[in-house]
């Protein structure tokens, strides 16, 4: 019980940014084309994946086909996940087709087996006080 | 139990598991493509489910016994699963393979063979990968990467659908993919209507007589529900889609068309654990086939039928009498089989037991509502084709590769030309050794009747080491082939084909 409280109570501390942030570095792997952008969010929480709120930080990108880094800094230690997709014409949106395919491309950290949206817990991983580098490719 | 000790039951256990002789033994078993290549020794036939070796072939010759119509000018293209091995790993299933599209040029001067891979994105990723790393429909594929939509999955390796001036090489679940019909260079996948992209636009399009094409595409497979219909006008522009949906699961791999309507049946499944498709599927035997009637002019109003269960993939012809529309179809009679065709011989075995095929009639009474399949007794009938004219029972002949005799290979080694309505059949033996594929109808020029025309036949000589192809009359098959043309070489079999003239 102990372990547990001083396990939250340093969770809290390092979220109220009393210790150094790390910056987490993503790269994108197999971008198909050079067309639009790539739009990246960063969550915290299965709630916030599953769009109840705000993600904890987003970017885009330009895209250029084969690899596209993305940065954030600042970034706590914790359970985080990352969303992509490839907005290639535009409109701020993974287009998909009348029978609900995407027809645009995206990818989830870890890059779960899935041909749907991954779950938060198969996109989560566990980010540290230091810098961490991780690769997810575009499907 | 104390930590200690559970520890040490554990490395016990997995001691003991790792002596047992079971897993011994299956450790030391050959991997499927290892079996194949003895499988092969033993039995040459096999070849037909060998993994091609080569990424293109010719253009180039073929030898040509007998003459060539004066009239008949213009390319069978065929297509079928090809590539079935990369880095030491053998698909399980037939269906898996990827595309090759054939183009076999006839004319008054010769015959020439050209073929190329379907360089579908699959085949490209595979291609730089060196080994599967995509989903197939009918095998698992271990450490497989993810996928954006089913058309990453695409192995355009089922048929050839030639419309105007352009080329399609044609799978069950994803786009058309569209081919330069000169040198067969794939120019990609169509995209009928935006919203439509990567939508399954199945294998089995049917021409309607005012040259518009009708077509389905099954959502069961990529998880919805139901089926879409596709309805394309002669220049390849989109006319009409529209979604039909039941609320049990169908599978359907072709469909029939009469005068004024479409028909579509589908055979109910259950779905297993499993990775690939065709893996997890299980025909359930126990429950009816739904059926669904649609008039060309009321796509939305479908009726629905019940039928005891059957399985079929192709359909040949259908014919409106009355009231009732009759239904030619080939019947699959074991569903446990039928899931994963020549599924022996793709292992390299010699199968137990055969899937025997039936030539069925399904009648749908339309004023009374109900339907029923009636056999007509011939057997072994898969890949049939018909004279599209034929608008009579009495009028339609259905031209199939049959059994005849001795045969090498537990696959047909004859032409047949069927006439159900008078339970007659005039039949071409190739001889013990020849594998017959599909034979295409092509109408002779100003012709008017049906069946007046000419089958164009693709052969597979595994004790020769050669494939060819046969030009009979189709009202003479048991004449023999008005000409042959052979390769010097052999790829393995393919599944369907389509005649373009020569413009």
């Amino acid at each position: 019980m102990k372990s547990i409280l001083a396990c939250t109570l340093t969770a809290g501390m390092f979220a109220a940014g009393f210790v150094h942030a790390a910056e987490l570095v993503v790269k994108v792997n197999d971008v198909r084309t050079p067309k639009g952008q790539l739009l990246m969010a960063v969550f915290d929480s299965a709630e916030a994946w599953d769009g109840k709120f705000e993600a904890v930080a987003k970017q885009a990108l330009e895209a250029s086909a084969g690899e596209v880094d993305f940065r954030f800094a600042g970034l706590a230690p914790g359970r985080y996940a990352v969303s992509v997709m490839h907005d290639e014409n535009g409109n701020h949106k993974l287009d998909s087709n009348l029978i609900g395919m995407p027809v645009e491309g995206y990818g989830f950290s870890n890059d779960p087996q899935v041909m749907r949206k991954a779950t938060f817990e198969e996109a989560a991983f566990d980010l540290g006080a230091d810098n961490a580098t991780i690769e997810l490719h575009l499907r | 139990m104390n930590r200690r000790r559970f520890l040490l039951n554990a490395l016990a256990g997995a001691s003991a598991l790792a002596l047992a002789p079971s897993l011994l033994r299956a450790r030391s078993l050959p991997s499927i493509a290892e079996a194949f290549a003895s499988g092969l020794e033993a039995n040459p036939w096999m070849a037909g489910w060998k993994s091609v070796a080569a990424e293109s072939f010719g253009p180039g010759p073929a030898t040509v016994e007998g003459r060539i119509p004066a009239e008949l000018a213009g390319t069978l293209y065929r297509n079928g699963p090809a590539l079935y091995e990369r880095a030491g790993q053998r698909y399980e299933h037939w269906f898996d393979g990827d595309g090759m599209l054939h183009a076999w040029r006839l004319d008054q001067s010769g015959v020439s063979h050209q073929a190329r891979m379907v360089a579908t994105a699959k085949y490209r990723r595979e291609q730089r990968a060196g080994r599967f790393v995509v989903p197939a429909a009918g095998t698992a594929i271990e450490g497989a990467e993810a996928i954006r939509n089913n058309d990453d999955m695409n192995t355009a390796n089922t048929s050839v659908l030639c419309l105007g001036d352009r080329v399609f090489a044609l799978w069950e679940a994803g786009s058309a993919i569209e081919l330069s019909p000169e040198d067969l260079a794939t120019l990609g996948p169509v995209t009928w209507r935006d919203e439509l992209a990567a939508a399954p636009f199945s294998a089995h399009p049917l021409r309607d007589r005012d040259g518009s094409i009708w077509n389905f595409g099954s959502l069961d497979m990529l998880g919805g529900k139901g089926l879409l219909i596709w309805h394309l006008d002669s220049d390849g522009s989109l006319k009409e889609v529209a979604t039909l949906t039941d609320g049990q699961p169908g599978y359907l791999h072709s469909f029939a068309m009469s005068e004024r309507h479409l028909v579509f049946v589908l055979t109910p499944y259950r779905m297993r654990e499993g990775k690939a498709f065709f893996e997890r599927l299980r025909f359930a035997a126990d429950l009816p086939c739904r059926v669904a009637v649609v008039a060309k002019d009321a796509l939305a109003a479908p009726r629905w039928f019940d039928v005891d269960f059957g399985m079929v993939y192709h359909f040949a012809d259908a014919f409106e009498q009355g009231r009732e529309i009759v239904v030619r179809a080939s019947r699959h009679g074991n569903p446990v089989a039928a899931r994963s065709p020549f599924a022996a011989a793709m292992r390299g075995e010699v199968a137990a037991e055969e899937d025997p095929v039936e030539l069925v009639e399904l009648r749908i009474d339309l004023a009374g509502g109900s339907v029923r399949w009636d056999e007509t007794g011939i057997r072994g009938t898969e890949f049939p084709t018909v004279d599209a004219r034929a608008t009579r029972p009495r009028q339609s002949r259905i031209y199939a590769p049959v059994r005849q005799g001795r045969a090498l290979a537990p696959y047909p080694n004859a032409i047949a030309s069927i006439d159900v309505h008078r339970g007659r059949m005039n039949v071409h033996r190739y001889g013990d050794e020849i594998m017959a594929e599909e034979h295409v109808f092509v109408a002779k020029p100003g012709s008017h009747r049906a069946g007046q025309g000419w089958l164009l036949g693709t052969l597979f000589d595994p004790v020769r080491g050669r494939s060819g192809l046969a030009v009979l009359d189709a009202e003479h098959l048991d004449a023999g082939p008005l000409a042959s043309a052979w390769l010097p070489f052999m790829f393995p079999l393919g599944f369907h084909g389509a005649f373009r003239w020569d413009a």
